[in-house]
């Protein structure tokens, strides 16, 4: 059946003795324009390079030598990948939407729990600084008034022991009461020094 | 318009929780079975029916200027912020109030901040810096604000004190006007 066989086309001939025909595999008979496996023996192989059998086996073998960059454990580049550029495989193009009432409800739960939680511990947080100020402000009160009674003891010492000497005094009061007088008169103001006289010795 | 991814989703929320106590009734069906749902259409976070969340597809993006409640609008940075118009629904289940004396209501809806003089009450135990939503002392809503010192802080304050910073008024709604809406 072979010699029946024609190839039109000049370029068929190589591209079928590429893909690997054999003499097993050709079976159909009759003209074949078919760029396949079918075409195998012709004219052209014979008259190729003899470097075709060989070009075949290391296709073959480059086949088999397809390692992914992971199994060959090569260092990996140290680059940077925008976070735009990698996408996870296997995830849904674009925006996922929430519009079921129980992902809301879910996500509302969430938001109620969270935002309670927040003004819980604001309002704790408040009230324990309400109760420092609160003590705070004790203590100063207490100070205060700790200060106050002090300084009316002092007070009532003081009177106490003017008392004290005015009554001891009792004889000495009409002296006081001129005193007084006196000091009404004459006014509160220092009594005047001695005028300072000079003398000289040669003079007496 | 499309609806909230689960990001925005919880930052709308969460914002909610800061004025409101309750937010399950937000999503809870309705006598007719429908419910609420919230959409985005440019940048606008909206608070609206399913029915008419889905009679509104029929339009197109850009010719669909608003539906339902607007609550607010995201941020480029992702943040959301309230607007005056979320106030009724904010109203609704507010977490913690604050009523101003009629002296006080103009100030306010002038865009000023409340001060102690014009509290007429608020409610016990706020923290500081929590939502809280101003009401008029006949109980209408008049705006929203944060609270710039706790109850019991806020006691000792002189009458000049501000209580609470403003957020949004309802004075918004003419002073915002070209801007509330589109834009």
């Amino acid at each position: 059946m072979a010699p029946t066989r024609t190839v039109k086309n000049k370029h068929a001939a190589p591209k079928g003795t590429s893909t690997g025909g054999s003499k097993s595999s050709f079976s159909g008979g009759g003209i074949s324009k078919s760029k396949g496996k079918a075409g195998s023996k012709s004219k052209a192989p014979a008259t190729q390079v003899k470097g075709r059998p060989n070009l075949k086996g290391l296709d073959k073998k480059k086949k088999q030598k397809s390692y992914t960059e992971k199994e060959l454990g090569i260092p990996e580049l140290n680059m940077i990948t925008p976070v735009g550029v990698t996408k996870p495989k296997g995830k849904k193009k674009g925006k996922v939407f929430v519009d079921d009432r129980e992902s809301m409800t879910t996500i509302l739960a969430l938001v109620q729990a969270e935002k309670e939680g927040q003004i819980e511990s604001k309002m704790m947080r408040a009230r324990q600084m309400e109760e420092i100020r609160e003590a705070r402000r004790a203590e100063a009160d207490k100070k205060e008034a700790e200060r106050k009674a002090r300084l009316e003891d002092t007070k009532e010492s003081l009177r106490r022991k003017r008392k004290r000497t005015a009554g001891k005094s009792g004889g000495d009061r009409d002296d006081g009461e001129e005193n007084v007088k006196a000091v009404a008169l004459t006014g509160t103001k220092a009594a005047k020094a001695k005028k300072k006289r000079v003398s000289f010795a040669g003079a007496d | 318009m499309r609806p909230l991814t689960d990001e925005e989703m919880k930052t709308v929320l969460d914002k909610l929780a800061n004025y409101m106590s309750d937010l399950k009734s937000l999503i809870a069906p309705l006598e007719d079975g429908d419910r609420y749902v919230m959409r985005l259409n440019h940048s606008r976070v909206y608070y609206v029916k399913l029915s008419i969340a889905n009679l509104a597809t029929s339009i197109s993006r850009d010719a669909l200027l608003s539906l339902g409640t607007c609550l607010g609008k995201m941020t480029k940075s992702g943040k959301f912020r309230l607007h005056i118009t979320a106030l009724p629904i904010i109203a609704s289940g507010a977490r913690h109030k604050i009523w101003v004396k009629d002296n006080g209501a103009q100030p306010f809806l002038y865009g000023s901040n409340v001060v102690k003089a014009h509290v007429g009450r608020w409610s016990e135990d706020c923290p500081e810096h929590q939502g809280c939503v101003i009401y008029s002392m006949s109980d209408v809503p008049l705006g929203f604000g944060v609270t710039a010192r706790s109850t019991t802080e806020a006691r000792r304050l002189d009458p000049t004190g501000i209580v609470c910073f403003r957020q949004a008024d309802c004075g918004e709604y003419l002073r915002d006007e070209d801007t509330l809406f589109a834009g």
